[in-house]
């Protein structure tokens, strides 16, 4: 647990230390968030009924905090450090290789704190307002980062897999597919038939529609819950298959 | 410790696609030795000393470091040595004192323990005054001597060092040899690989001289130069035929072996320099005209020589040479 702990706070202070790495991770969110709004505003107004009096923007704050969590920078910090030889060195001491994946984890966790604290503030800027008060803002803001340290398994599975920077990099692109493939500007009734079948077989749709529950409807705790099932699963399985990729590196 | 510092039985390790990197090789070496792994690039230098430290499985073979089996208890060897290797190992975001203290930590040297042995490192390999600058600013001999640091947080009982002066300017390299002799002085085994002919010869008690996977010569740097014979006189060919240099050079007085390469001979005989006047001779006689002819003590670069039949090229260790014009 020390080892974890240890190495955990030596990669927050590298996000601290690297704000250019963290910045784009902000913008592309907002950029979004203000794009896709501003496109269908007037496609939807607040008299829609799935908006339930709300602007289009707290239907689209969900995506836009998925989009802030969700990112490759502790699969791409692993592999400059399997360059560069440390990650070596981390092998090399008398610690548990699984406390080398829970430290970048951990970081992923405090960044998708910030990140989705940082987007669900400016999407109250642009107007949402959270239905579920403080409290559900928090959920939001913990469910979202959640989220994030799920996700970054994956490119933290790449990462080992490939030992390959741009083969890393570009693992991010596989979350585009995922998020596209959800209720992402309409609920699932207002989908084709076909995008309807493909979004309800997408697990990712279930978080958004956990988080955008708690912007538009209040508490629904079975949204709730599958979302959080969903993302614990998720992170089970990613962890799991990350954990035993480091277990079995070089062996 | 009375076993070995490192014991390898047929020690081996093939690669995918058949490359056999380590090809059964034996190593003895003794607790508080400094024993040097000498060989070009690609010889199986950092392989051994991967599978030693437990990043790399053996394909065969067996291995013990600090008494604890490689394979069964690596965890245990883990907690025994210390490793620097080639590529200098560190983390630059963060600063020289953040490094180690958390090198201390992994080590379970935390708190106020940790703070002070970080401190006394830092003293140690002279960067107290750039603890606190990220490592990512610091020259590559600081880094070089940082590495070194962070191998030393816990006392090892062995040391190992992948070509530890590869890459830095040549007073770096003097500051590490001294770090290597005052590490060894505490009792700590140092396991060091190099390329470099002079630190092999006036940093280790022994070496073995890798190639191709295989060791091919093992002993104290001065019993193996001593069993080359006494003087070397390399004569280079320049275009001449070496077959015919060797047959008139064949039955020299004092000539203990010859040893041909792509444009030089070596002959290995009792007296250098009072032979040159003879080879000369010779060699005029049989119309052959041959480039410089120089005289020298058999350096580790002949033992290399003898043992693979090529040169270990490395220009700056060149022995001073006598050097004779022929006509």
């Amino acid at each position: 647990m020390t080892e974890t702990l240890l190495l955990g706070r030596r990669a927050v202070r590298e996000v601290a230390r690297y704000p250019e790495a963290t910045i784009p991770t902000l913008f592309i969110p907002l950029f979004f968030l203000a794009v896709n709004v501003g496109q269908v505003s007037k496609t939807f107004p607040s008299t829609t009924p799935f908006l339930k009096g709300q602007g289009y923007v707290a239907f689209q704050l969900p995506v836009s905090l998925m989009f802030a969590v969700a990112t490759a920078t502790s699969g791409l910090a692993l592999v400059t450090e399997i360059d560069n030889g440390y990650f070596d060195k981390l092998l090399v001491a008398p610690i548990r290789r699984s406390s080398i994946i829970l430290g970048r984890l951990t970081s992923d966790f405090v960044r998708g704190i910030g990140a989705s604290a940082f987007v669900l503030l400016a999407g109250i800027a642009f107007g949402a307002h959270i239905e579920s008060g403080v409290l559900g803002a928090l959920v939001i803001v913990l469910l979202a980062a959640l989220f994030g340290v799920a996700y970054a398994g994956f490119a933290i599975l790449v990462a080992l897999r490939t030992r390959n920077v741009q083969a890393t990099n570009t693992s991010f692109l596989l979350f585009f597919p995922l998020l596209f493939l959800t209720p992402n500007f309409v609920p699932f009734d207002r989908l084709s038939p076909a995008m309807e079948t493909l979004a309800r077989l997408n697990p990712v749709s279930y978080v958004i529609v956990g988080l955008r529950s708690l912007v538009i409807d209040g508490w629904d705790v079975g949204k709730l819950a599958t979302c959080l099932a969903v993302t614990v699963v998720m992170g089970a399985v990613l962890t799991a298959l990350s954990l035993r990729a480091i277990a079995t590196y070089d062996r | 410790m009375s076993s070995p510092a490192i014991e390898a039985r047929a020690l081996r390790r093939t690669f995918k696609g058949g490359i056999e990197a380590v090809r059964d090789i034996d190593l003895t070496i003794e607790a508080g030795e400094v024993f040097g792994f000498l060989g070009p690039n690609g010889a199986g230098k950092t392989t051994t000393v991967r599978m030693l430290c437990t990043l790399l499985p053996p394909t065969a073979g067996s291995a013990r470091v600090a008494g604890v089996e490689v394979l069964n208890d690596p965890a245990e060897v883990r907690r025994r040595i210390g490793v620097a290797l080639q590529e200098i190992g560190l983390d630059p975001v963060q600063t020289g004192r953040e490094l180690l203290e958390l090198q201390c930590g992994l080590y379970g040297i935390t708190g106020r323990r940790g703070r002070t042995r970080a401190q006394e490192l830092l003293a140690l390999v002279g960067l107290t005054d750039a603890a606190d600058r990220r490592i990512k600013t610091y020259s590559g001999g600081m880094k070089r001597r940082l590495d070194l640091a962070s191998a030393l947080v816990h006392s090892p009982d062995v040391l190992f060092l992948d070509e530890p002066t590869t890459g830095l300017d040549p007073a770096s390299r003097l500051t590490v040899w001294d770090e290597v002799r005052r590490i060894n002085t505490t009792g700590t085994t140092v396991f060091l690989t190099t390329q470099y002919l002079e630190e092999a010869d006036k940093l280790c008690d022994r070496l073995a001289i890798i190639d191709g996977g295989r060791i091919v010569a093992e002993g104290t740097p001065e019993r193996l130069k001593g069993e080359m014979g006494h003087d070397v006189v390399s004569v280079s060919l320049e275009g001449a035929d070496a077959a015919a240099t060797e047959a008139a050079l064949d039955d020299l007085a004092g000539l203990e072996q010859v040893i041909s390469q792509a444009d030089a001979l070596a002959l290995y005989v009792d007296d250098g320099a009072g032979s040159i006047a003879e080879i000369v001779r010779r060699l005029d006689r049989e119309r052959i005209r041959v480039g410089a002819i120089s005289v020298a003590r058999p350096s580790l670069d002949d033992v290399f020589l003898q043992a693979t039949g090529r040169r270990l090229v490395e220009e700056e260790e060149e022995p001073e040479q006598e050097e004779v014009a022929v006509p």
